[in-house]
């Protein structure tokens, strides 16, 4: 039983990275956009994120509170990258994956620069310590309270709150209809008076916020608030669109996605805790592979009649009214 | 001062090369339903886009209810009361009948959706206008007939007053074409103004007011329909224009090289068939012209014979070879030759250079590779040959872009390609589409050559006066099926068209189809 | 006169459009280096941008010997593209080259003149193989290449590293480094002094001809660009689509494999020994800056020749641009930006193109057989 508390308890924090930034991905493709920027726009937030817990770690605020902030300063960072690439590709008509891989080369490299020449090292490193053992009160609940409430971040938590206001944007406000429609048909929208090139400008911003954001949350939750340039954010960003696409463009159903692949690779990191498994004697590097397995399995099975946004990826053109 | 809500006047567009309208004027009065008659290519689909904001005349302005009006987009027409239907359906496949019709003006409290609100009015127009919805359903699972009430719905959902219909009974089922019309007159009886564009004539003739005709992009004239026939705006719409007369000898017919049996192929915009159970030969040294007009099939059939897509029933047989679930390549070295409707989506790769698209059919042959690499020399001089004897005219020979040649110039290149690859069946589709007289000419003139030297040519034309002059003898199709079975010599344009609208079928076809 | 003649000619030409949106894509590329090296140290930011653009040509050895793995990764994406398809894998395909030329290296007891020329062959289907499962993938069940070469980059550098960690003849774990490779394995060094460059630079020119022969003067050549200009006209010709996908993919893979074969094969700096690779999860950055001599070249596997030599030679002068203190990742920067900027040279090149165009046609529709050409609109039931 211990096994699986343990299990559980450290999937959930490698869970929210990938739904938070699965979703952003979400946000630009159903408005039409291919955001294959999203590991670039992950690490660069986690950057930016980390800097400034670095900036504060000599004060007195309190851990939490420092990840809150650290938080919105992701969130402004992975902004602020998204928009070289929906300038590129709603304003231009650049190609959409040529543009995302020259965004992804370029982080790793700017994040490497700056800290050889700040830290004279690959990355950043902080020493505020996020980790939760206990929320206070609930984690005395029985068997839910120590699943859910002990050893773990504050990220769990807002990244759930980061999914109940997506699932909520999406589908029930107007916003999320109209940026529904232009993925989907974009002429349709046009032809009642919607501006798409706005739309999906909107998209592309929103999955900047929820990338930056994620990638924060992956230094904080996996990395112990560390991020370096040669690592980066293991490919998460990538994953993340694997989850997205397994998750069928649906918020819930990405959710499940996320945890399914967060799960293998926890277990992957906790053989030698499982003796079951531990018995095998499997070397951990297959559990390492098997997330991207999974998602090749996966993809293999569903891109026949996948439910993609129909007009993702084609540039929007008014004169082919 | 008749009431006119809607006027059109003088209105002029054109396109890079073509005049669409040309000097078009349209009035439209209030309560009528008003129709809008013309072949392809005449000028109908592009007036209503004028109307509705898609597009930005040249010249002429538009009036409502007396006073002048521009209209720079969809947006502008809605604020003028005016909606659109449009051919091909603006609806989001993955969203609810509810969420289509709200979507652009939803009603919403802090950007939040007040469906319930939507909902409540929706029910109630689809009561009062007799127009059944299922408003939670997705678009992707009702019928054709529901989407399309769907769109109406759109329109009356916004108030609109002038109601503009672009071939709304293309897919539909004859009872839904009928429900259509219940819904037509109910608007006009309450004092809503419809504008529909339609080639068909009893159609027109049964809903229609009034009716105006246009033809190659301009107003023939605007009639009332009491005091009109079916032959009379057939007439108005083919026209007699100086038809060019092709020179042909009368042809000897050798054996059936093209057989089709029974071939049904199925639609991509509907349940309905796009092909239904056709059947007929085609003879050595004859030329037969599948006539009718855009929309009725004839795309798909074509597709499906040359191996573009996949027929659901029926045989192709080419010399006596069942070719019906042949690979193109297969096909092609079985003796078909294909013109295809497209040239620049199918028939050429438009980066390429000339001689590399005259080869295009033919690379993979022993006279033009070996061993896998290309004979440049040969390629040279078969493209040079091409080029002197069928005049194709370039910028620099053989190593033109094909990009950069005139529409007539890569078109002769195709059929150059396509005529002189020892085949038995040429299928050409609208050969002679936006080209000029002298091309026409000459494009007419090998087609007759080829059947003269014994080859078998089914073409596929939406002109009539191609339809009449070069063919031996005319099928014309019409929702998917062959009607009428004629002969250019003895069948008059006008009773031509009446075949293409509908308005006329073979019996004896009609127990043919059915068998 | 004549020289008027042939310079507008030359000037109209696609491949002049695509060079001057290159060089554009460059120079700005290098202006930000610049600013960079501003902002980090202003006072040797001048003499730095300079050693970034003649440093090179004090290396010239160097040169080559960098540009060959990104020559192979280059014709890898390239070769791709010419088919409409983005090989994002060739990372992946590199590093299981270089696996399969160190498990051939190693494992295989060869004479002398034959080692080394086996484990180029086993690189070159190491990277086949994986370029080959993509592929597949995406002609029969129609995966999206670019998701699919992704996770394979992934599933290769993970497998890679784990096979060699487990190999007590490769794997060196106190040095956490493979072993140096026999010397039978290596590739002869041509003997430059202070470089490693050697045969292979050959080898990998005479891939690049031997492509760009295939796509020029082959029928599959022929049927690849058809497909990569416009798929819907190569059906129409009766050209195989799914044949053609694995094929063009399983090339490019080979090509990768052989620039990961090449890294590793290559002598080192230390007299008599080979180069090593450290398994230490990194997916393989070689693979990536293919894509940027592939697109600087427009996908020619000619121009990638120079295009590569190009970006090996600006990576030199980066290096030694960390005499002045700017750290080698500004190049990473500058070729980043370069590819950014092409994705949309490419639009800037078309619309160039069309007004070119357009003035071409004005002036023909006044001519007395005018012609209508079908424009998009005209598509339109009118």
């Amino acid at each position: 039983m211990d096994t699986l508390y343990y299990l559980i308890q450290n999937t959930l924090p490698v869970t929210i990275p990938l739904l938070l930034v699965a979703l952003g991905g979400m946000f630009s493709e159903r408005s039409g956009i291919i955001n294959i920027a999203l590991e670039g726009i992950m690490l660069f937030g986690a950057f930016f994120g980390c800097f400034f817990v670095y900036l504060v770690q000599g004060t007195s605020m309190n851990a939490q509170t420092v990840l809150l902030l650290g938080m919105l300063v992701a969130a402004v960072a992975g902004y602020v990258f998204s928009q070289l690439l929906s300038f590129a590709t709603v304003n231009l008509n650049a190609d959409q994956t040529i543009t995302g891989t020259s965004l992804n080369m370029l982080v790793p490299a700017v994040i490497l620069l700056f800290s050889k020449m700040k830290f004279n090292s690959d990355g950043i490193t902080t020493d505020i310590n996020f980790y939760i053992k206990e929320v206070p009160g609930l984690g005395s609940i029985p068997v839910l309270g120590k699943m859910f409430f002990q050893n773990t971040y504050l990220t769990v938590y807002i990244g759930f709150l980061f999914l109940i206001i997506s699932a909520i944007v999406f589908y029930k406000t107007k916003f999320g209809l109209r940026l529904r429609a232009c993925g989907e048909h974009p002429h349709a929208a046009d032809s009642v008076g919607i501006n798409v090139y706005h739309m999906r400008h909107a998209g592309v911003a929103i999955s900047g916020v929820l990338a930056g954001v994620g990638g924060f949350f992956y230094s904080v939750g996996i990395m112990d608030g560390n991020i370096g340039g040669h690592t980066g954010v293991a490919g998460f960003g990538f994953l993340a669109l694997a989850v997205m696409i397994f998750g069928q463009w649906k918020p819930i159903k990405i959710l499940f996605a996320a945890l399914f692949f967060a799960f293998l690779r926890t277990l992957a990191y906790s053989v030698p805790l499982i003796p079951f498994l531990d018995g095998l004697h499997i070397n951990q590097t297959f559990y390492k592979m098997l997330p991207y397995i999974a998602t090749m399995v996966v993809l293999a099975f569903t891109s026949k009649k996948s439910s993609a946004p129909k007009a993702e990826g084609i540039p929007y053109d008014m004169s082919q009214r | 001062m008749e009431d006119y809500i809607i006027e059109m006047l003088n209105i002029t567009k054109e396109f890079p090369g073509i005049v669409a309208n040309d000097n078009i004027t349209l009035r439209l009065k209030k309560g009528e339903i008003h129709a809008l008659l013309g072949e392809n290519g005449a000028g109908k689909s592009t007036l209503m886009s004028v109307l509705f904001g898609l597009y930005q005349p040249e010249k002429g302005e538009i009036k409502k209810n007396g006073k002048a009006v521009k209209i720079h987009n969809p947006n502008d027409a809605n604020d003028l009361g005016i909606g659109m239907v449009h051919q091909h359906f603006k609806l989001v496949e993955i969203f609810t009948v509810l969420e289509n019709i709200i979507l652009g003006v939803e009603p919403s409290k802090m950007g939040f959706l007040q469906k319930k609100q939507a909902r409540e009015k929706i029910l109630e127009l689809s009561e009062q206008y007799g127009l059944k919805v299922d408003p939670d359903e997705t678009i992707e699972n009702i019928s054709v007939g529901m989407q399309q009430r769907v769109e109406i719905l759109k329109m009356l959902y916004r108030e609109n007053e002038i109601l503009i219909f672009d071939e709304p009974t293309a897919v539909l089922t004859p009872q839904e074409i009928e429900e259509l019309m219940e819904i037509m007159r109910g608007f006009a009886k309450e004092g809503k103004s419809i504008l529909f564009i339609s080639h068909k004539l009893n159609e027109i003739m049964a809903v229609a007011d009034r009716c105006t005709v246009l033809r190659k992009g301009k107003c023939i004239g605007t009639v009332e329909i009491k005091d009109t026939t079916k032959e009379e705006l057939s007439k108005m719409m083919v026209g007699r224009d100086v038809s060019f007369s092709v020179n042909k000898k009368a042809h000897q017919l050798g054996k059936v090289v093209l057989s089709v049996r029974n071939m049904t192929v199925p639609s991509k915009l509907s349940k309905k068939n796009a092909v239904k159970n056709v059947s007929f030969d085609v003879r050595a040294g004859e030329i037969v012209c599948i006539a009718g007009i855009d929309g009725n099939g004839q795309s798909e059939f074509v597709s499906a014979l040359t191996g573009l897509e996949k027929l659901s029933g029926g045989k192709i047989s080419l010399c006596g070879k069942d070719i019906s679930k042949a690979s193109i390549r297969t096909r092609s070295k079985a003796g078909m030759s294909h013109i295809p409707e497209d040239r620049h989506k199918y028939g050429l790769v438009l980066d390429y250079t000339l001689e590399q698209n005259l080869v295009l059919q033919r690379y993979w042959q022993p006279e033009f590779q070996l061993h896998g690499f290309i004979k440049n020399r040969e390629v040279r001089s078969y493209a040079e040959k091409l080029i002197q004897g069928y005049d194709v005219r370039s910028g620099e020979g053989p190593v033109t872009n094909v990009r950069s040649m005139s529409g007539g110039n890569q078109q002769k290149a195709i059929i150059a390609r396509e005529n002189d690859k020892n085949h038995e069946l040429l299928v050409a589709v609208q050969p002679t589409r936006g080209l000029d007289i002298g091309a026409i000419e000459y494009i007419h003139k090998q087609l007759v050559a080829g059947r003269d030297a014994g080859k078998a040519i089914l073409l596929v034309s939406f002109e009539l006066d191609e339809v009449m002059d070069v063919s031996d003898r005319i099928l014309v199709m019409y929702e998917g099926e062959i009607v009428g079975e004629l002969e250019p010599k003895s069948v008059s344009v006008q009773e031509l068209g009446l075949y293409m609208s509908g308005a006329k079928r073979d019996k004896a076809k009609e127990i043919e189809n059915a068998g | 006169m004549q020289v008027k003649n042939k310079i507008a000619k030359l000037t109209k030409s696609k491949g002049y459009s695509s060079f001057t949106a290159a060089l554009l894509a460059i120079f700005i590329g290098l202006i930000i280096g610049y600013i960079i090296m501003l902002i980090a140290s202003p006072a040797n930011s001048l003499s730095g941008i300079a050693m970034v653009l003649v440093g090179g040509a004090s290396r010239l050895g160097d040169v080559f010997y960098f540009a060959t793995p990104i020559l192979m990764t280059g014709l890898a994406v390239g070769f791709a593209f010419k088919m409409g398809m983005f090989n994002i894998g060739a990372s992946g395909q590199y590093t299981m080259g270089m696996f399969f030329a160190l498990y051939a290296g190693f494992m295989w007891d060869l004479p002398a003149g034959i080692h080394w020329i086996v484990c180029v062959l086993a690189g070159m289907i190491g990277g086949l193989l994986w370029g080959l499962i993509p592929g597949i993938l995406k002609a029969i069940l129609n995966v999206n290449e670019v998701i699919t070469s992704i996770m394979f980059n992934y599933i290769g550098m993970y497998l890679v590293d784990m096979l060699i960690q487990g190999n007590a003849t490769m794997y060196i774990s106190s040095k956490t480094r493979t072993d140096y490779l026999p010397s039978t394995a290596q590739i002869t060094s041509l003997g430059v002094q202070n470089s490693n460059v050697n045969l292979s630079i050959f080898i990998a020119v005479a891939f690049a001809i031997i492509l760009f022969i295939v796509l020029n003067k082959t029928t599959f050549g022929y049927e690849l660009k058809a497909t990569g200009f416009n798929k819907n006209a190569s059906t129409y010709a009766g050209m195989n689509g799914k044949r053609n996908i694995i094929l063009t993919m399983a090339i490019a893979g080979a090509m990768a494999g052989l620039g990961g074969a090449f890294a590793i094969l290559a002598p080192s700096t230390i007299p008599g020994s080979s180069m090593t690779y450290e398994p230490i999860n990194v997916i393989a950055a070689n693979g990536f800056n293919g894509i940027a001599v592939a697109l600087l070249a427009n996908s020619n596997p000619l121009g990638i020749i120079f295009s590569s030599i190009f970006v090996s030679y600006i990576q030199r002068g980066g290096t030694l641009a960390s005499l002045f203190g700017y750290k080698p990742e500004i190049i990473d920067i500058v070729i980043a930006v370069i590819i950014y900027f092409s994705a949309f040279a490419l639009f800037m090149k078309t619309v160039v193109a069309e007004v070119l165009k357009r003035r071409k046609t004005e002036k023909a529709s006044t001519g007395i057989n005018s012609d209508q050409p079908l424009s998009a609109t005209e598509k339109e039931d009118v």
